[in-house]
């Protein structure tokens, strides 16, 4: 039972990093570059969480807001940063670094470094079958499932989804055959970012909201799309569950002290038998 | 040869001269102290009021009519410089401060960056330094810190009193210990968990997590379904809130809490989830207190800042005491200027001012303290003197 109540622990926590890894992966399947302002986009998510329910109208439409608000500021950014370093990878790099500092100083300018929390809309905890589990969690859980198979049937099923996969697959190609490469790479952004701004929800319904909160998934992320291998949509998302689970495992039964350590050890272990990652395929980018 | 216009100068230069002296005399009747404390930056949320607290007493001290020292009466002052929570300027501030050679005293830092830096710079003069910050206590008595006082009691002495209180009031026999994985984690374990144990209370289980932890549900798992009534937490409010937080969400998890800390804000948010919670004020409670000598601070503080008092104000009364034990060790040893009398004769006096203050021959405080409790959704306090 404790075994089982764990294992779902880690599924829920790995649900949040595959969240928040889409975006990452996404951006570097299109753009080829490692943005690391993503998890900027968690941080100020989680943040609008807390003031829209600090204002009385709840965790869902939170939810709602958080997501179209980050999707909004990724266009933007995409629009006034990004769409401008297209030609060149460090300059994108090097432009998401400045985006980080110039968010984290604002944030903490104005919402302080004092920790936020809301109340999540499931309090408490339930038993079943001999198992104790939280509330939240289980919901968090749900509705990471949610997103991250919402997310792929986007990707598989429509055409915009199928013009990102193109162009991950090849951009030129994509555009010689009539893509909009522009308005796909801002769709990504938005994309990337609202499912950021989700992941910064629900990690505001259970656990403390910093400036500096963004560093821990975005780290994660990173792990996860080099885990899943560059540019895979599902690849990411299967990391994240296994790095969920490896992180609580590990934890719960050998040291907690050494959480993250358990993330870097699987990804070494992973690189050494998948050298280019869980659903990496032949050097080249898979969404 | 006429004189008269040379006489009438020599006139007025005997006067100018003897107004110099007198004006040089007056200026002698003061006692300058210096304070050196963080008034900007994130460490000023604990010297900022500390520092109010130099002032206020000072300023009281002076309206009593200031220090009599062998039948001189002497007024206060005290030159206060910006550490600005940085190392380097608690350095550059101490040695601006020493330079001053009417500065014998100096107050302040209560915090481990700055105050080591600064405490390593006073450690060479011939000052006495009255800090606060925890790494002060390794310095005190060894060579550099004869002349040398923390007036916040170490961890050690701190649980004497904090831990039977704690299991009185909470009424816990199984405990579990669960803390960030720092060596101050394990120097709280190596003091409190024998403690714990004297008192009559089992602590089956420590644990120790990574420190930037977010996620506690593995690490608390652990403590999950053991028939715990209790756990010893720390070392800051945002990792408690987070342990309380996720220990009322995952269930089967004890619901009383002591906490190494000194702040009840971590549990006042969950005080229907939580049975019980205890923590250190290691100065005076001043929201709950029924001490007519606190009530009476507390008003002459708002008075003084004129401001309310904040959850933070009670580090305004760190230094506040010292201030008239230094003012009355000058008295006592008929010197302004004998700093190794006067520091010793502080750390051999016991004081009953706000606080009751007295120290071992080294220097570390040995006061009592209160101990905040967060029981059946109420909060009050206990003082709690150690053994």
């Amino acid at each position: 039972m404790d075994l089982i109540q764990t294992l779902l622990d880690g599924l829920m926590v790995g649900g949040l990093y595959a969240t928040v890894a889409i975006g990452v992966t996404l951006v570097f399947g299109i753009m080829g570059i490692l943005n690391f302002a993503h998890g900027q986009m968690v941080m100020l998510g989680a943040y609008t969480a807390f003031f829209v329910v600090s204002a009385g109208l709840g965790f869902w439409p939170a939810l709602l807001i958080g997501m179209v608000a980050m999707g909004a500021l990724g266009l933007v950014l995409e629009r006034v940063v990004f769409r401008h370093t297209l030609g060149d990878h460090m300059q994108g790099l090097t432009a998401s670094l400045g985006v980080i500092m110039v968010v984290e100083n604002l944030a903490a300018a104005a919402f302080t470094h004092d920790p936020r929390t809301f109340e999540p809309p499931l309090p408490g905890s339930f038993q079943i079958v001999g198992l104790t589990l939280s509330s939240q969690r289980m919901l968090v859980l749900v509705l990471v499932v949610v997103l991250v198979v919402a997310c792929h049937l986007f990707l598989q099923k429509t055409r915009i989804g199928k013009a990102i996969r193109a162009m991950g697959q090849n951009r030129t190609g994509a555009a010689l055959v009539g893509i909009q490469t522009t308005q796909v790479t801002a769709v990504v952004f938005v994309l990337g970012s609202a499912m950021a701004g989700a992941a910064g929800v629900l990690y505001g319904s259970l656990f403390a909201i910093t400036p500096y909160m963004a560093a821990a998934p975005l780290m994660k992320g990173f792990i996860l799309t080099v885990l899943g291998g560059l540019g895979s949509v599902p690849g990411a998302v299967l990391a994240g569950f296994l790095l969920g689970v490896a992180e609580s495992l590990g934890s719960r039964y050998l040291s907690a002290s050494f959480r993250d350590g358990y993330g870097f050890m699987l990804l070494i272990i992973a690189l050494l038998y998948f050298r280019r990652g869980l659903f990496g395929h032949r050097g080249k980018v898979r969404v | 040869m006429d004189l008269r216009p040379n006489l009438s100068a020599a006139r007025v230069a005997a006067v100018a001269l003897g107004g110099l002296m007198l004006a040089t005399s007056c200026l002698a009747q003061t006692i300058k102290l210096g304070m050196v404390n963080s008034l900007t930056g994130p460490h000023a949320s604990f010297d900022l009021p500390a520092s109010e607290g130099v002032l206020m007493a000072v300023d009281e001290i002076n309206k009593r009519g200031g220090v009599t020292v062998k039948g001189k009466k002497y007024t206060l002052t005290v030159d206060s410089e910006d550490a600005q929570s940085k190392p380097e300027f608690a350095v550059s501030g101490a040695q601006r401060l020493l330079r001053d050679d009417d500065i014998k005293v100096i107050f302040g830092i209560m915090t481990r960056g700055p105050g080591m830096a600064a405490a390593t710079a006073i450690g060479k003069s011939d000052v006495l330094y009255i800090g606060a910050f925890t790494l002060l206590d390794t310095l005190l008595g060894k060579p550099g810190g004869e002349l040398m006082i923390r007036t916040l009691n170490n961890d050690a002495t701190v649980a004497k009193s904090f831990v039977p209180t704690s299991v009185t009031e909470l009424g816990v026999k199984k405990v579990g210990i669960m803390l960030p994985n720092e060596d101050v984690s394990r120097s709280i374990v190596a003091v409190y968990k024998p403690l714990l144990e004297a008192n009559g209370v089992q602590v089956p289980i420590v644990e120790y997590f990574q420190p930037d932890t977010q996620d506690f549900a593995p690490v608390l798992r652990k403590f999950q379904n053991q028939g715990l009534d209790g756990m010893l937490t720390g070392t800051n409010d945002a990792l408690v809130e987070a342990i309380l937080r996720q220990a009322t969400e995952l269930g089967g998890l004890p619901r009383k809490f002591m906490y190494r800390g000194g702040s009840g804000a971590p549990a006042i948010k969950y005080s229907k989830a939580v049975d019980g919670f205890t923590w250190q004020i290691l100065t005076r409670d001043i929201d709950n207190t029924s001490d007519p000598k606190v009530k009476a601070w507390v008003e002459r503080y708002k008075a003084f800042t004129k401001k309310d008092v904040s959850p933070n104000s009670y580090w305004a009364l760190t230094f506040y005491d010292s201030v008239f034990m230094v003012a009355k060790a000058m008295e006592e040893v008929g010197s302004i200027t004998d700093v190794k009398a006067i520091g010793a004769k502080v750390k051999s006096t016991k004081y009953e001012g706000v606080r009751t203050m007295r120290f071992d021959k080294d220097g570390h405080a040995q006061s009592d303290i209160d101990l905040g409790i967060l029981k059946n959704g109420k909060v009050s306090s206990v003082r709690a003197a150690a053994s």
